[in-house]
């Protein structure tokens, strides 16, 4: 039955741990909380060591909570962050996203900092400072740094946050076995969604979207054993995905991956995602890595990756580069849906007035592959986060979601 | 036949079919009329789409198809949610090169032209009609004729784009 605008209001007959209030999605303070207490504080992914090879490399970052970064490789091999701001008059120091550099020279007024954020120049510093400014004074803002998982580069802007360890947890368990050979990324792409950024995470939190994509259903829900992949919730919010044979043959023109990863068994998948917004895809021959950026309520970047590994032949690469691109490059079947799904939800949810209401994340299967518990189990740790239930966002600070009216058991954790 | 050989200038015949084809491939597409498009392009047909990242400081490869892969992707595209905002093709010629002087065996030069032509491509939504660039580049197009039908196929489509950030992609190609 079509209801009328005050059933429309009415919160869904759930338990708060159910459904979210789909103002979390472009209310403007609530977003500002994010970026300081969630995005702030927390691990992000800024790039891969494979994008910084050689000494004095350099990648800048957009790190979500809204500051510029730029990671340096430095002559002893250690990955290094910083602000990517000069502390002089605040221009831009690296303008380029990748390059090599012995001496990051700012172009302004060409101060210049080595790869451990030291200042070794000032422009006729004597005659302008005298003594009263030594460089020591002036270094590059240092940011928490960590190589890690995968050979990620980590960084965290809380120089008093745990360590990257700490925060992953248990949760890349599954996944870490087949991360040990060095990776190298081979695809980049960055797009910009009109979208809340919590709304990728979402899709890549839930597999009941597959009936979306043909591809899915044909490859991967008529197969067996589709059914028995189990989310596992983990400590800080993330979860994870175990995995299946995908029958790639199944598709049509398609057939069996030629190529395999390190100690995953063909046509396998797994996929662990990271509150807040980051998502490992490990699906049979390649490694793809979502980092989603917050530009505002309503608008995200987000960073697509593409990982073989490093030790490839030019054939095993070729292979790579093509399973890659049949789903998830810009012309691939499945990114495009995705795409096509989650700014049709950053339409109805851009402001209070845009249509949607809440949004449920209600299924229980048993922790199956079509289980919503990925996604109540990150809203439970954004609550937490926040001091706000997401189910009733301003119903006052200090409620928390999955503490109240829960009929259900909470998430495991 | 080595791809350092110099080329000679096309004739204007060769010329004129070789503009002919890439434009009417482009408005096939447009069109959507898949089949036409194929029809269009010779057996032994390989289409790319690449783009060079300077992020990674390397050249990255989206899309890389033989002629049944091409024809695999328009037969399924029915059974895919697509972005219904049409894609419409700006292509400019910029320069046909005629096939080699001299072949390997020193006799004289026959066989594929080489093209290059600008390429934007536009994206017109249903709703209200309103049109953004959705991507520029080249087209780096091999092209094999047939003097005596007057035929033109392609026989290798290459496209370097500049473009690198596509919004929500595509499922066609460009």
């Amino acid at each position: 039955m079509a209801r009328t605008a005050d059933a429309w209001e009415r919160p869904p007959g759930l338990p708060e741990t159910h459904f979210v209030d789909a103002r979390i999605y472009s209310d403007p303070t609530i977003f500002e909380e994010e970026r300081a207490q969630i995005f702030g504080r927390t691990w992000v992914i800024a790039c891969h060591e494979s994008e910084l090879p050689s000494p004095h490399d350099y990648r800048t970052f957009q790190h979500p909570a809204g500051v510029g970064l730029v990671a340096v490789r430095g002559a002893d091999g250690e990955v290094r962050a910083f602000y990517n701001v000069c502390p002089h008059r605040g221009n831009v120091l690296v303008h380029d996203p990748a390059g090599n550099a012995r001496a990051l020279t700012c172009i302004f007024h060409a101060w210049t900092f080595d790869s451990a954020g030291h200042c070794t120049g000032i422009a006729r510093r004597k005659e302008g400072y005298q003594d009263r400014l030594s460089p020591s004074d002036v270094g590059l803002r240092r940011v928490a740094c960590q190589v890690g998982f995968g050979g990620f580069v980590w960084v965290n802007l809380d120089d008093r946050a745990p360590g990257l360890r700490d925060h992953i947890g248990p949760a890349l368990g599954l996944l870490e076995p087949h991360l040990a050979a060095p990776l190298e990324v081979f695809h980049y792409q960055q797009v910009i969604l009109d979208a809340n950024f919590k709304l990728w995470h979402d899709t890549n939190s839930e597999f009941y979207h597959d009936y979306m994509h043909h591809f899915n259903r044909v490859t991967g829900m008529l197969q067996p054993g589709y059914f028995d992949r189990k989310y596992v919730p983990y400590p800080n919010g993330h979860a994870s995905v175990g995995s299946m044979q995908v029958r790639y043959d199944s598709y049509a023109g398609g057939g069996e991956r030629k190529v395999g990863w390190p100690g995953l068994a063909p046509g396998g998948w797994i996929l662990v995602d990271l509150f807040p917004g980051i998502t490992y895809n490990l699906r049979t021959s390649v490694l793809r890595i979502d980092t989603a950026i917050p530009l505002a309520p309503g608008r995200t970047l987000l960073e697509l990756r593409g990982l073989g590994l490093k030790s490839d032949s030019p054939a095993e690469r070729a292979e790579r580069v093509r399973d890659h691109n049949t789903i998830w490059g810009p012309f691939g079947r499945n990114l495009h849906e995705d795409f096509l799904g989650v700014v049709g939800q950053g339409r109805t949810t851009r402001d209070a007035r845009a249509g949607s209401r809440f949004i449920l994340h209600a299924r229980e299967e048993e922790r199956g592959i079509h289980d919503e518990v990925g996604m109540r189990h990150y809203y439970a740790e954004w609550s937490r986060r926040l001091g706000r239930s997401a189910a009733h966002p301003f119903a006052g600070i200090g409620a928390t979601s999955g503490t109240a009216t829960a009929t259900h058991p909470p998430e495991p954790r | 036949m080595s791809d350092a050989s110099p080329r000679r200038s096309p004739t204007e015949l060769e010329r004129s079919l070789a503009h002919d084809l890439v434009y009417e491939l482009s408005l096939r597409l447009d069109a959507g009329d898949f089949a036409g498009y194929l029809e269009r392009c010779a057996p032994d047909l390989r289409y790319t789409i690449g783009a060079y990242s300077p992020e990674l400081r390397k050249p990255m490869l989206w899309l890389d198809l033989d002629k049944p892969g091409l024809r695999t992707l328009f037969d399924t595209l029915p059974r895919h949610h697509s972005d219904h905002a049409r894609l419409s093709r700006h292509v400019t010629v910029y320069k046909v090169e005629g096939p080699p002087d001299v072949d390997d065996d020193g006799g004289a030069g026959g066989g594929d032209l080489q093209v290059v032509s600008a390429l934007q491509v536009f994206r017109t939504v249903l709703d209200g009609g309103a049109t953004t660039l959705f991507a520029v580049g080249k087209l780096f197009d091999t092209v094999r004729l047939d003097l005596e039908t007057r035929a033109a196929r392609l026989v290798r489509r290459r496209i370097e784009l500049d473009t690198r950030m596509l919004g929500i992609g595509s499922h066609l190609p460009l």
